[in-house]
Order: C-alpha cells, then sequence, then structure tokens
C-alpha cells in the first residue's frame, strides 16, 4: 500500500543512476520495473506517448510502474497495492524539486557526482516502508547538508571544517510548525513576491479564441527572521478563482475575508496558484457561467497572427505575419511542425526577427523563428518568409505506391511574454505580526502566452 | 582479456579502501567510505569491507554515521552474524541527545530485516514512542508498522499497538499523521493473512473519537499526512447522516490543496460519504465544489492530467453533472500526448449534449485535420459516437463526416465510412442521400473494416441503390482475396441484395454461394453460405424474414462500467483501481479472492441475464425477444469496458470465467444452433455463459460495439446478425 521505491534512470541507456534498496524485494524486482520501462518506450511511436502508469505484471503480484521524464533523466517509482498513482508521481515532482533546488541542474553527471547526498536525501524523503517523510526542503537543509563551495574547499585542502549540522541541529523539528525552523535570523529582513499568470489559448482560424484560460502563481522569496505570522490582502481578489494553497495558508481565514494569512516557510516556495476570471469583475454577471466558459469570452491574446502556406513537390513555403496586439511584449517564438520528412528550412525575414532557429531531422521538424524583444512599441506585423524542402514518404497500397508531400500541422504554436498582468491582480497591504521588526517588500508581475493558432493552408 | 585485467584492480581497490577505512585520519576514512558507498551503488560487490566500515560507526560526524548506517542496511542481510556488533552503537544512539540520532538509530534499526537485530529493538523503541521530539516519536511509529511486518507477535507483545493508538491524539499533527499510516499499514498486513478475525487488535476500524481527532490534524499536517489521514477517512463508517455531511463539510478546504493527490483524496473521501446524504441540494453544492479543483488538475503535467481525466471519466459516469458547462476545458492541445487526447475525446463526448453539439463538431473537425494517424482516427470515431448519442445533433455529424471525405485523405475517408455505417445502424432510413457519396470512394478503400462497412451499407440499402448489383459485383469478383470480415459482409449483402430483387441478381448469388462453399477456407464463412443456401432455397419468403428483419437500434453506453462496479470503483477513486477502472483485486495481490467477489458482485447482473433466458426457453414470440433488449441492455452494456483500458489476461481470463476467448463461445454457439430451427433448445445449453454480462463479452473492446449486448436478445431470427459480429 504504499510507494515500493524510487529509480532514477539515465535516458540514454536506461542504467539506473540512483535506486532506493528494495530491501523487502526480490532483487530482480527493479530490474523487472526498469526492462518493463525500456521494452514499453522501445515500442512507442514516440517516447513521450507512452502511458504514465504501466502495469508490470510479476508471477505473484501484479504492479505498476509510474515514470516521469526530467531532460535526460527518467524517475521509476514502482507502486504496489491499491495506491493512488498520483501519490508517486506529486512523490516524484517533490522529490524532483528537492534535487533542483539542492544542486540547480539535475543531470546525470550531477546527481553522479554527488551521489552521497543524493542517497542521503532518499533516504530523509523516502521511507523504507514507502512512506515520504520530510520532503519541506527547509527542514531537508537541517538533515542533510546541500553541496557548497566550502565544503568542496575544504575537502580540498583537508581541513576538516565544522562537523556538518551536528553542531546546530538540535533545534531541528521542534519547531512546532512542519515547514518552517525555529530561530532564524536574517540582518535584513525581506520578502519579494512573484506573481507569474500564463494564457492558455487556442485560437481559430479566423481570430477568434475558442478556449483560453488563464493561470497564476504567486512565488515567494522569504527570508524573514524569527516566526513572522504575516497577513496579504490582495486588490481585486474578485477576479481570482479555484485557488489552492501552500500548506501554511489558513484556509478558514481566506474562506472568510479573501486574505491570506499564513506563517512562511523560509526561502523560495508557491505560495497561491488560482485562475483568473475576468467574469468576476464585471458587476450583474451571470455567475452560473463557470470560469472556463466565460474566461474565453474576456481574455485578449496580445498579438495576431496571419500566415500561409503552399506545398510543392518538393517541399513548401509559408509566410507569417505577426502583430503584436500591446506593445509590452518582451519575448516571442512562434514554432511550426512542418511534418515528419521535412528536411531542412531556410528564411528571409526583415530586420525584427533577431534570432530564427530552425530545427529539422527527419522524424520531426519545427521552424523557431525568434525575436527578442521586440523593440518597436508600435503595432507593426512582423513578417517572416521561409521555404523548407521535404522527402516524400509513401505509403504501399494495393494500387500501387502512392507518395505524398508531408503535412505540416495547421497550427502555430506561439509564446510571449508580457510585462503587465491580465488579471490586474495587486497585493495590496501586507501586515506582519509576531515580530517587531519592519521587512522590505518586493512584488513584481509579469504574464506569459501560450497560445496555439490555427491556420487554413490553402490546398493543404 | 578484459575480464582479468580489470578484475585484479578491483580487488586492489577494495585493498585500497580498507586500508583507508582503517586510517588514522578522519578526513580519509570518511572519504573512504563514500567511495565504498560509490562502489555499491554502481553494484560492485564491497561486503568484504563489513568489518571495517562497521569500525567507523561510531563517530560524531553525522552525515558519516548516515554513510554507514546506508551501508549495514544495505548489506546486513548477507552477514547477518557481523551486524550484531554493531547493536551496542544503536541502541547507544538511540539514547544520543541528538533528536536527529536518536531518530536515525530507530529508522536504521527497523530497516535492517534481521531477525537477530530484532530482539534488540523493543527497548529502544519503547522509549522512542514517547520521546519528547516529535521527529522521533513520528519514526518511531512508522518502525512499529516495520517491525509488524517483520515479527506480529511482538509488536502484540510490548503492547506497542495500544501505544499507537494513544498516540493518535498527540499534541503534533504530523506524529498523528504517520501514527494513522502505521495503524493502516498493520491493518492491512494482518487482513491479508486469511486467519485474520475482525477481532483482530491488528485490525484497525475508525471510531468517532478517533474521527474527531483526525478531522482536526487534517488541517494543520503534511500532504503526505493528509493524504493517509483522507484514506482512513474513506474507510470510516459514519454513524448517520448527520455524521456524513459534517465530515463532507470539513473535508471540503483540501480540494484548496496545491498536491494533486491531496485533492483526489478528498474528492474520494466525499463521494464515499456522499453516498448516506440524503439531502439532495447538499451532495449538489458538493458536486458544484468538485469541479473546479479538478479542472484545474488539468493545467498540471500531462501524467498528471491523465490521471485526473481517467478519475473524471469515473465520475462523469456517475454524477453525469460534475462538469456540465466546461466541455471547452477538455479541448485538446496538439502537443498533448496521445494518451492525454485519447481521454479527453472521451470525456468530451460523454460531456455533449444538445447545446454543445456546435462546439465540439467544429473541434472534432479540427482535429480530424491533423497530421498524427491514430488520433485522427480517434476523433472521426468521436463524431460517430456523438452523432449516434445526440439525435439532434446527428445531421451535422453526418454533414461534418461528408466534408472530411471530401478531403480524400485516404485513413479519414475510411473511418469515415466506418463511422457512417454505425450512424445509419442508429438512424435506419434517414441518409440515404448520403450513400452515392460513399460509394464514389469505393475505390480508395483498403482495409477490411472500411470495406465490409460499406458493403454492409450497400447490403442493407440495396433496394435503394440502382447500381447495387454492379457495386457487389465488384467484391464478389475479389471473393477469395479479401479478408474474412469482407467476405462475410459480401456474402449477407448479396444475399440480401437477392430478396430485393431477385430478378436481376439470381447469377450473382448463385455464384457467390458457389465460391463462398467451395473456395473459401474460413469456416464461418462456409457455414453462413450453407445456410443461406438451404434458407433461400427451402423457404424464401422465411429467408427473408430472418435476413431482412428489423434490427434494434444501437445507443451509445451511458457508462463503460456495471453499475455495481462503478459504485465499488467511486470509492476507490484516486486509487490505481479507478485509474485502469477495475477492481483493484483483479490487479494487485489476492487476485483469486477478488474473482470471487467480482462474481458475486456480478450476480445481480447474471440474475437478470437468467430471466432472460428463462423467457427465451419459454418458447416466446421473437417480438418479445426484441423488447427484452430495451430493459436489461439499458442497464448492463457494461462488463466489456471493465477490461476495454489493459488487455491484462489475467483479468480477462477471470471475467470471461472458464473460456479464453468469449467471444468464440457466443459465436459457436449461435452458429450451431442456426442451424437447428428452434434456438431456445439450444440456447439454455450454452447460452448461459453468453448471456451473462461478465462471461460473454469480456473480449469486446471496441468503445463503438454498444450494439453487442444487444445482439443475443434477436438471436433467434436474427442469426446471420450474430455471425456477423463486427
Amino acid at each position: 500500500m504504499a510507494i515500493d521505491g524510487l529509480i532514477v534512470l539515465d535516458s540514454a541507456n536506461a542504467r539506473p543512476i540512483v535506486q532506493t534498496s528494495f530491501r523487502s524485494f526480490p532483487p530482480a524486482y527493479p530490474l523487472l520495473h526498469i526492462n518493463a520501462y525500456s521494452s514499453a518506450v522501445a515500442k512507442a511511436v514516440r517516447p513521450e506517448d507512452v502511458d504514465p502508469v504501466l502495469l508490470v505484471t510479476l508471477p505473484d503480484e501484479p504492479t505498476a510502474c509510474c515514470h516521469l521524464q526530467h531532460r535526460s533523466l527518467t524517475f521509476l517509482c514502482p507502486i504496489s497495492g491499491d495506491l493512488d498513482p498520483l501519490y508517486a508521481f506529486t512523490f516524484i515532482r517533490t522529490f524532483l524539486n528537492i534535487l533542483i533546488e539542492y544542486f540547480g541542474e539535475v543531470t546525470a553527471p550531477v546527481l553522479r557526482d554527488n551521489f552521497d547526498i543524493v542517497h542521503q536525501l532518499l533516504e530523509e524523503t523516502l521511507d523504507a516502508g514507502g512512506h515520504p517523510l520530510t520532503t519541506a526542503p527547509n527542514a531537508l537543509r537541517d538533515i542533510v547538508l546541500p553541496p557548497s563551495l566550502i565544503s568542496k574547499i575544504l575537502s580540498v585542502t583537508g581541513v576538516t571544517g565544522p562537523s556538518g549540522p551536528s553542531t546546530n541541529n538540535l533545534s531541528a523539528f521542534s519547531s512546532p510548525i512542519p515547514w518552517r525552523k525555529a530561530g532564524l535570523r536574517y540582518n535584513h529582513n525581506d520578502i519579494y513576491f512573484d506573481i507569474v499568470e500564463t494564457l492558455d489559448a487556442v485560437v481559430n482560424k479566423n481570430g477568434t479564441i475558442i478556449t483560453s484560460s488563464v493561470l497564476g502563481k504567486v512565488d515567494v522569496n522569504c527570508k524573514l527572521s524569527g516566526t513572522p505570522d504575516l497577513l496579504l490582502t490582495l486588490t481585486n481578489s474578485h477576479t481570482i478563482s479555484e485557488p489552492s494553497f501552500h500548506p501554511c495558508v489558513r484556509l478558514n481565514r481566506f474562506a472568510q475575508s479573501k486574505a491570506l494569512s499564513f506563517v512562511p516557510p523560509d526561502g523560495r516556495f508557491t505560495l497561491m496558484e488560482y485562475r483568473f476570471d475576468p467574469s468576476a469583475s464585471k458587476p450583474g454577471a451571470a455567475p452560473a457561467l463557470t470560469a472556463a466558459a466565460a474566461a474565453q469570452l474576456q481574455v485578449q491574446v496580445p498579438f495576431t497572427l496571419r500566415a500561409s502556406l503552399s506545398i510543392t513537390d518538393h517541399g513548401g513555403a509559408f509566410e507569417l505575419s505577426f502583430t503584436p496586439r500591446a506593445g509590452a511584449l518582451e519575448d516571442v517564438a512562434v514554432e511550426l511542425y512542418l511534418g515528419s520528412g521535412a528536411t531542412g528550412a531556410t528564411c528571409t525575414c526583415r530586420k525584427w526577427w533577431q534570432r530564427v532557429d530552425v530545427r529539422a531531422r527527419a522524424a520531426h521538424a519545427a521552424l523557431v523563428p525568434r525575436a527578442l524583444r521586440l523593440r518597436n512599441p508600435r503595432c507593426h506585423p512582423f513578417r517572416l518568409r521561409a521555404g523548407y524542402g521535404a522527402r516524400r514518404c509513401g505509403a504501399r497500397s494495393r494500387a500501387g505506391m502512392r507518395t505524398r508531400a508531408p503535412r505540416a500541422r495547421r497550427r502555430y504554436r506561439s509564446r510571449c511574454l508580457q510585462g503587465a498582468l491580465l488579471s490586474a491582480l495587486k497585493i495590496d497591504q501586507l501586515k506582519l505580526s509576531g515580530e517587531t521588526y519592519k521587512p522590505y517588500k518586493g512584488v513584481r508581475g509579469r504574464a506569459l502566452g501560450r497560445v496555439e493558432w490555427r491556420v487554413e493552408w490553402k490546398g493543404g | 582479456m578484459n575480464v582479468f585485467s580489470r578484475a585484479a584492480p578491483k580487488k586492489g581497490e577494495n585493498f585500497e579502501l580498507r586500508a583507508d577505512l582503517n586510517s588514522e585520519y578522519r578526513d580519509k576514512r570518511k572519504d573512504a567510505i563514500k567511495k565504498v558507498i560509490a562502489n555499491m551503488t554502481v553494484g560492485k560487490d564491497v561486503s568484504g569491507l563489513f568489518p571495517d566500515v562497521l569500525k567507523n560507526m561510531q563517530t560524531e560526524d553525522i552525515e558519516q554515521k548516515k554513510l554507514v548506517y546506508l551501508y549495514l542496511i544495505n548489506y546486513a542481510k548477507t552477514q547477518p552474524d557481523l551486524v550484531i556488533l554493531a547493536v551496542n552503537t544503536f541502541v547507544k544512539d538511540s539514547d544520543d541527545h541528538n533528536p536527529l540520532i536518536r531518530a536515525l538509530a530507530i529508522r536504521t534499526m527497523g530497516c535492517i530485516r534481521v531477525e537477530k537485530i530484532i530482539d534488540y529493538i523493543a527497548g529502544p523503541l519503547q522509549k522512542s514512542l514517547h520521546d519528547e521530539n516529535p521527529y522521533v516519536r513520528k519514526t518511531a511509529a512508522l518502525c512499529v508498522a516495520k517491525l509488524y511486518d517483520l515479527k506480529p507477535e511482538l509488536v502484540l507483545e510490548n503492547g506497542f499497538l495500544e501505544q499507537l493508538h494513544e498516540m493518535i491524539s498527540d499534541s503534533n499533527p504530523m506524529v498523528v499523521a504517520n501514527t494513522i499510516t502505521a495503524l493502516a499499514d498493520i491493518h492491512t498486513s494482518a487482513t491479508s493473512q486469511p486467519s485474520t478475525s475482525s477481532s483482530d487488535p491488528a485490525v484497525f476500524t475508525v471510531t468517532p473519537t478517533i474521527l474527531n481527532k483526525l478531522l482536526i490534524a487534517l488541517n494543520e499536517c503534511s500532504e503526505w499526512g493528509r493524504v493517509a489521514i483522507l484514506s482512513a477517512l474513506a474507510r470510516y463508517e459514519a454513524q448517520d447522516e448527520k455524521e456524513s455531511e459534517h465530515i463532507c463539510e470539513r473535508v471540503v478546504p483540501q480540494f484548496q490543496h496545491v498536491n494533486g493527490s491531496v485533492v483526489l483524496g478528498a474528492v474520494r473521501v466525499i463521494m464515499i460519504h456522499m453516498r448516506k446524504v440524503k439531502r439532495e441540494d447538499f451532495n449538489k453544492q458538493l458536486i458544484r465544489k468538485m469541479a473546479p479543483p479538478l479542472v484545474t488538475l488539468l493545467s498540471s503535467p500531462p501524467e498528471v492530467q491523465w490521471i485526473a481525466l481517467r478519475n473524471i471519466n469515473l465520475l462523469l459516469q456517475k454524477r453525469s453533472d460534475i462538469l456540465s458547462n466546461e466541455m471547452r476545458v477538455f479541448f485538446c492541445k496538439y502537443n498533448d500526448p496521445l494518451y492525454v487526447k485519447v481521454e479527453k475525446l472521451d470525456i468530451m463526448v460523454r460531456l455533449a449534449n444538445e447545446h454543445n453539439v456546435d462546439a465540439l463538431l467544429s473541434e472534432l473537425k479540427e482535429y480530424a485535420s491533423e497530421v498524427d494517424v491514430d488520433f485522427v482516427r480517434r476523433s472521426i470515431k468521436a463524431i460517430g459516437q456523438a452523432a449516434v448519442k445526440i439525435e439532434a445533433g446527428a445531421e451535422r455529424c453526418v454533414n461534418v463526416l461528408l466534408d472530411l471525405i471530401a478531403t480524400r485523405v485516404s485513413y479519414v475517408v475510411q473511418e469515415a465510412v466506418v463511422v457512417m455505417k454505425d450512424i445509419f445502424r442508429r438512424y435506419p432510413m434517414t441518409y440515404e442521400g448520403v450513400i452515392p457519396t460513399l460509394c464514389a470512394n469505393l475505390e480508395e478503400l483498403d482495409e477490411p473494416e472500411a470495406k465490409a462497412s460499406l458493403i454492409w451499407i450497400i447490403g442493407e440499402y440495396a433496394n435503394k441503390i440502382d447500381n447495387a448489383d454492379e457495386l457487389l459485383n465488384i467484391f464478389v469478383e475479389t471473393f477469395t482475396e479479401e479478408s474474412y470480415s469482407v467476405q462475410l459482409q459480401t456474402l449477407t449483402a448479396v444475399v440480401k441484395l437477392f430478396l430485393f430483387k431477385p430478378d436481376t441478381s439470381q447469377g450473382l448469388v448463385q455464384r457467390i454461394l458457389n465460391t463462398a462453399t467451395k473456395d473459401c477456407d474460413s469456416p464461418d464463412v462456409r457455414d453462413r453460405a450453407y445456410i443461406y443456401w438451404r434458407l433461400l432455397s427451402t423457404d424464401p419468403g422465411a429467408a427473408k424474414s430472418v435476413v431482412l428483419a428489423h434490427r434494434p437500434p444501437i445507443s451509445l453506453p451511458r457508462t463503460t462500467v456495471a453499475p455495481a462496479l462503478l459504485n465499488e470503483l467511486i470509492g476507490e477513486v484516486s486509487s490505481l483501481a479507478s485509474v485502469y477502472q477495475k477492481p483493484a483485486a483483479t490487479f494487485i495481490g489476492q487476485g483469486r479472492v477478488g474473482a470471487e467477489a467480482m462474481q458475486r458482485r456480478g450476480a445481480d447482473l447474471a440474475d437478470s441475464a437468467k430471466t432472460a433466458l428463462q423467457t427465451v426457453a419459454a418458447g416466446q414470440a421473437s417480438e418479445n425477444l426484441l423488447d427484452f433488449d430495451d430493459e436489461p441492455a439499458a442497464e448492463q452494456p457494461t462488463g466489456l469496458a471493465a477490461t476495454q483500458v489493459l488487455q491484462q489476461p489475467a483479468a480477462k481470463n477471470l471475467l470471461s470465467g472458464t473460456s479464453t476467448n468469449p467471444l468464440d463461445d457466443l459465436v459457436s454457439i449461435f452458429g450451431s444452433s442456426s442451424l437447428s430451427p428452434s434456438v431456445p433448445l439450444a440456447a439454455p445449453a450454452g447460452g448461459a455463459a453468453a448471456l451473462d454480462p461478465f462471461h460473454g463479452f469480456g473480449g469486446v473492446v471496441s468503445p463503438i460495439s454498444p450494439a453487442a449486448p444487444a445482439q443475443p436478445a434477436s438471436a433467434s431470427n436474427q442469426q446471420e446478425d450474430l455471425l456477423g459480429l463486427f
């Protein structure tokens, strides 16, 4: 009835880098799971299409294997018993975040170099019985020392440093609040709020939005001494809906007054996630409309896209014109999948497209014109013209060989960044109680757009 | 060559490590331990260094201690005698002033699965359970569960169970959560022993007092603790309606937790306790609150989305009102993995109604122009399902399909033809106008399923199509080269044509019956040809009433699993069972017990099938038989989806009883009965298995085959339909 263990694989050769010791299982157990995973990947057309939960049938007891890909690493989590697979996935994500927190970039060589720390982390986060233990990064930092420059220098020079955390960890876990350790001290008491909103939209060929949603996230970097009790009030808080909170937020308090009252964890954490509901800002809007249904009427996509494509016998050409609606767009990327068999692309473009990436492989070809920081604030269209070659792919059929040019996807995917929040959410006030100092507060907001733009190819 | 050259330095490496482990310098020793652990992780055998590593156990450096413990845990199994040497240090460490070391010692002792160590653990564990530090207490709680797994007597003798029960009232919520986890673990391992009675002390029942403590701890402990508490709450049997309401109210705030696992756990608790609540408005309110967090899960990484979608799919079958306004949320993004897209399509069809069918269709049409072939086919199937489901939207669906056929992309056309067949079955005599368009694409078709579908349509409307004989002639020409499904359909279609137009197609029917009985190697095709031949030669009137009989229209099943099973699965929302949409017992341990329980659960359904059988045996007129499928079939369109997701052989065998392939049974039964004039005689003999919903349709996979349950009903006079099971 629990997670059986965790295996970190190097995706390149499907060999384990680190794994828990699977004490109460036969020795072949982890190998069977690794094998099941690699054969599933080998069978799939695209590795990302493998079902995330694989049923692994062992002679006496069938189990399941949850797997997750992170860059060049694969995390396998065998589970047995009737467990929530989501439990395994959230554990993997949590563990991954801890690794990122400890090492920054998480790759196979990094894990190999720091195997002792990774091992200790595994021991601390996952109990041998399969129950996650300490996963709050704050508490972990007390038990497992993160790699630091000093400890590296010390180990190279051979000087014995202070013997690790044993000197000051008497206080560890004595704190009544699981996510915050007691007795923190900072010279400067700072707290920073980072509000990021992500617009996810699908636009059809006429330029009307089919579906869109705006998800917001409040990330906090907290460096406050002692045990501060914060009360955060928001303006426009009526526009947010479906919030989900870090466990430190008192849910009842939010339900009463829409204010966030919490004792923050130390360091970086995600305070809140929410959905922006534009219909709520209009008085008298029908409340029966659900957030997602209403959002699509209101949120504007910050640009328009026009495109055309012509396919010839040996490739094709397309034209693209991109018009920002608001001037504040900062980073724009447009991507088009040209179909399997597309071989290469060349672009001619005006100067505003500062960088054009063309990635073309036999199996997958995508064209990514990318403009870093569009300097022109006025709403000029940016044009791009490109051509590409294509290998015709044939399909054998009774009527003889049929060939056709690779079909380009009729969708552009684009990302953009904007300096202002879509929901106009603002932090109104931050009250601190329980401590005497006055903290420095910083707030930043930005919006990210991920828009899928459908187009119609004439004759395509 | 390199075997030897590599083996030699390895020996030397261990030798050097041993020297370092015994070095007088602390750093050198620590580095050596690290190297030993590194070798251990890559699978080199360093067990020979056991005594040397053990010497380094007594140290102030906690990091070093941890590494040594790690080594101990790994090799304790192979060196049980040497581990005894470590016991003293363990016992000493469990008295250390540092809580981290105390907890570490207890945890490690619990992990070392060596008989000799276990006897020493009782004392330290006793102390740790009452430790002043919550971290030690919560570690010790889990240790009790591990101990129970190895040596239950020891736990019972030392009264650890009672202590755990006391610890539920601990002031620290994390300790409470771990205690609950430990008790639940002990409960599972105790109940997995067949001899356990309900009075066994290890059986953990949640009492009202415990309930209150759980509800308090729920809001304060970590995410993992919350999951444990929620699953304990799911097991609780509420005393009355009021208590159920109370639990629901207290659990609802958990919907706002960031961790999706907590959210699904909360959904599960509420679905379970909602059953007891009679107030419909209260339930409605709960359902309304359930929708937003489920939708939020859909903006997570794909694997989380998939699990959420599987669970939503299940919840929708129970409460179709959960997400009724939210269909747009399920529109596919083009970079979604295939498994997410497939689930989204399924849910979109489930949510489709007269009001949103337009939006659905334009979206599905968009998908059908995608580049991913598999996804395109499924989208077109979804259009067909929408047409079958929503009568008002059927015409628009047909128009969309015609547009798609006009693209002349081979796989699109073929799939559209297959789907059209289902629409023709659902709405007979409504869309004859599109037949010329379909027939115009005759040459495009090269897949058996598409061909068979088109031939079926031609046969069905042979009296309306002027050149039906020409069209069928094309297929008769190549009859022996075609696959069996196409052959069967061609045969039936030609016979239908003959019954409609006896004068013009006499030659054709002669030819095909000749070819089918003489040159065909499939027994199915041959037998069917003989049946037709006899029918036609003895009594063309009877043949007409058999072959051209009225067919009950097909419908889309509202649920994909049996109602009894659905209820059980709802109780396991968020677990593996709900993701696979099969009862847990069929794929996790205790498979045999599960099969029996499964059959017991299926018994009520089997009963309805039995009554149906008796009707057949009583020799009722065929009209009555047709009525029959309206009632039971509407409620039991069922068992087929129990195996829909994963065709796991074990589960399949469980579901289908003794036979390996239920469809074979079905066909063979009716194959034999069709030769004798009276079905009622043949059916009770073997039909019991065939009509039992769990046995009969275990093998039917395609979601579009809801027609299958309807067919046995019309058995007595529609042999051709049965034999022609697609």
